[in-house]
């Protein structure tokens, strides 16, 4: 099986990269392993809680992402240094209490670690 | 994946990206092949003698000249636009036209854009 590897470096709302990012996951999904890796401030996607008042909830969209099996990780320097903690324990799949269900925090070798094993690569 | 090139378009000031960029790009080193591409204000990053003290963040410019095994291309035509051709940049890099730049972006096997 193929793998997708998607990289996104902007938060959400101030463009439609992320919304971009889960319509191609999804299409991915069907046919190859999709990873998508949270750099910079694409770190706030996951966030539990949001509601933008005319836009796609992107906290809800990537945990829907996340249960179809898309392998979600989040740049560990990058979320600290906005306030989102790793915790020893996981809970829904997550590592973050502040992130919805599916996605964690992880260390910046994991996108060199998905780059070098995908077939293809997106930056959004 | 063998190869990665990671596209600097951003001043080395004023925002997270360049430091995102050479995070990256430091740590694909031992993977893959890694080129840093810096293209239009991505060039002021090799200008030597910066000062980031006030600014309260790390000299960038002396990151970039510590990674030495990092392949770093330099779009010059970007460069002499802005000013910086002959003025003194950092060594650890490689001064390249348009055709050149575009050809390393192309034979490598993905891009990522900051």
């Amino acid at each position: 099986m193929k793998t997708l590897t998607i990289v996104l470096t902007d938060g959400p709302y101030i463009s439609e990269y992320a919304e971009i990012a889960c319509k191609l996951a999804e299409s991915a999904l069907k046919q190859c392993h999709v990873n998508i890796f949270l750099y910079l401030d694409a770190v706030h996607i996951p966030k539990k809680g949001q509601n933008p008042s005319f836009f796609t909830n992107t906290g809800e969209l990537f945990a829907g992402l996340a249960e179809k099996g898309a392998v979600i990780r989040a740049c560990a320097r990058c979320a600290a240094s906005r306030g989102y903690t790793a915790e020893e324990e996981t809970e829904n799949g997550s590592n973050c209490r502040d992130y919805t269900p599916g996605i964690k925090i992880s260390s910046l070798y994991e996108l060199s670690e998905m780059l070098s094993k995908s077939d293809r690569v997106i930056s959004l | 994946m063998k190869s990665v090139f990671y596209l600097l378009d951003t001043a080395p000031y004023g925002s997270e990206k360049a430091f995102g960029a050479l995070n990256a790009a430091a740590v694909s080193l031992n993977k893959m092949h890694v080129v840093l591409g810096l293209y239009g204000d991505g060039v002021y990053l090799v200008a030597a003698g910066q000062d980031s003290n006030k600014l309260g963040v790390p000299n960038l410019s002396d990151i970039l000249y510590s990674y030495g095994e990092l392949n770093v291309l330099v779009h010059e035509p970007s460069l002499i636009e802005r000013g910086l051709f002959g003025e003194t940049l950092i060594e650890t890099m490689e001064l390249v036209d348009e055709k050149d730049f575009l050809e390393a972006m192309e034979s490598s096997d993905c891009v990522i854009l900051f």
